[in-house]
C-alpha cells in the first residue's frame, strides 16, 4: 500500500483516518485516535502530523464560524461548484436548519 | 520527541513549529482579557461552557433528532451565563451544521446582541480549534487562562452594514481609519482579502483579528494558500485541502 487513494493525494488514507478520528474523538474514543496518529507519524513523520493536526483544529473552528453567521458562498464560487453541489445534494443540507 | 515551546504546554510531546506555538499561546491568553462586549470573566465562562457542551444531554438528543427544533429542555450548563448565550454556545459547539437564521433571530429576541454573539462565537471557535488540535496531536488540553480585569470597549465599527450575514458586517470598502488593520488594503501586515468568510466576524474587529491570527497560522495565510511554487508546511497544499474538505464534510459545513 503506497498511501495513495482515489483522490490522488499522497498518503490520503492515513490523513483521512487521522482527521476522522480527531474530529469524532468524543464519539469513537481516544484509542482510535491514538492508532490513527501513530499510523500517520509512521507514514509521513511527526512534524507533518502536527501540521495536519493544526489544519484539523483550524477547520473545526472555522466551519463553526461559517455556519453560525449565515454567510453565503461567494457568487463566483457558487457558480463554479454548481454541478458538484447538485450531484452531492449539498444544498439540501439546509432543509434541516434551525 | 522534543519539548514543546508553548508556555502552557511544556510537556514532552511532538515538536510544534515556533510560529504556531506563539499563535496558540497568544490566542489562549487573549481569551482571559476583557473583550469588546464581554469581560474577561465572561469570556472564560464562555470557554468553560464550550467544553461543557459536549456533555449536554439536551444537545445529544437534539443532534439525534431530525430537527433540533423538535427537542426542548434545559442545557446541562456549567457556568452562569444568560440563557441565550448558553444556547448559542451549545448549538455552535455540538450542531453547527444545522444552524439557521430563525434560530439566530430567537437568540437576539431573547436579549443576546449581534455584537455579543459575534464575540462569543470567536471564543467558542478558538477553544474548539485549540482543543481539537491538541487532542489530535496527542497533547493534553490546556487549563483555561485566568480572567483578567478590564472593561469591554463596546466599540462597534461605524461602517458595519446588514445584508451579507445574519448580523451586520464590515466590508473592506467600509472600514475607516478608526478601525484596526483587518484587510489586505489596510496598512498591514494582515493580508485578508475580504471574502465572505473573512467578513463573518467583522462586526467585532478585535474578535476577527483574534480568530484569523490563529487560524492562518494553523492553516495558511492567504498569499501562501495560493502560492503553489513551494510548500509552507510539512504537509503539501493538496494534503492540507484534503484535510480541510474532510473536516467540513464531517461538520456538515456547506460553505
Amino acid at each position: 500500500m503506497d498511501g495513495v487513494t482515489n483522490s490522488g493525494v499522497s498518503h490520503a488514507g492515513p490523513l483521512i483516518a487521522f482527521t476522522d478520528a480527531a474530529v469524532t474523538a468524543k464519539n469513537s474514543g481516544a484509542l482510535g485516535l491514538d492508532f490513527a496518529r501513530l499510523a500517520l507519524v509512521r507514514s509521513i513523520g511527526a512534524e507533518a502530523m502536527v501540521d495536519a493536526a493544526a489544519v484539523i483544529g483550524g477547520f473545526d473552528g472555522i466551519t463553526r464560524i461559517a455556519d453560525a453567521t449565515g454567510i453565503p458562498l461567494e457568487a463566483s464560487k457558487a457558480e463554479q461548484t454548481a454541478d458538484l453541489r447538485t450531484e452531492l445534494n449539498i444544498d439540501e443540507l439546509g432543509a434541516a436548519k434551525w | 520527541m522534543i519539548v514543546a515551546t508553548t508556555t502552557q504546554s511544556t510537556a514532552i510531546g511532538p515538536q510544534i513549529r515556533p510560529d504556531l506555538a506563539r499563535a496558540l499561546d497568544a490566542a489562549w491568553h487573549n481569551i482571559g482579557g476583557a473583550g469588546t462586549w464581554w469581560t474577561g470573566e465572561e469570556r472564560i465562562a464562555i470557554a468553560t461552557e464550550t467544553r461543557q457542551a459536549i456533555h449536554c444531554e439536551l444537545c445529544r438528543a437534539r443532534r439525534d433528532a431530525v430537527s433540533a427544533a423538535m427537542v426542548s429542555g434545559q442545557h446541562d450548563n456549567a457556568v452562569d451565563l444568560p440563557p441565550p448565550a448558553v444556547e448559542a454556545i451549545h448549538r455552535i459547539r455540538t450542531d453547527s451544521g444545522r444552524l439557521g437564521a430563525g434560530w439566530y433571530k430567537s437568540l437576539v429576541a431573547a436579549g443576546l446582541s449581534d455584537e455579543q454573539y459575534v464575540e462569543l462565537l470567536s471564543v467558542v471557535a478558538i477553544v474548539v480549534a485549540t482543543d481539537t488540535f491538541r487532542r489530535a496531536a496527542g497533547l493534553p488540553l490546556l487549563s483555561l487562562p485566568r480572567a483578567r480585569p478590564g472593561v469591554p470597549s463596546r466599540r462597534r465599527p461605524q461602517g458595519a452594514k446588514p445584508g451579507l450575514a445574519w448580523m451586520p458586517t464590515l466590508a473592506p470598502e467600509d472600514r475607516t481609519e478608526a478601525d484596526p488593520d483587518l484587510y489586505r488594503e489596510h496598512p498591514g501586515p494582515r493580508e485578508r482579502g475580504g471574502g465572505n468568510v473573512h467578513q463573518a466576524l467583522s462586526l467585532v474587529p478585535d474578535s476577527m483579528i483574534h480568530w484569523w491570527d490563529i487560524f492562518e497560522t494553523m492553516y495558511l495565510p492567504a498569499p501562501a494558500m495560493r502560492d503553489f511554487s513551494r510548500e509552507y508546511r510539512a504537509i503539501s497544499h493538496p494534503q492540507i485541502e484534503l484535510i480541510a474538505a474532510r473536516v467540513a464534510a464531517l461538520n456538515q459545513c456547506a460553505y
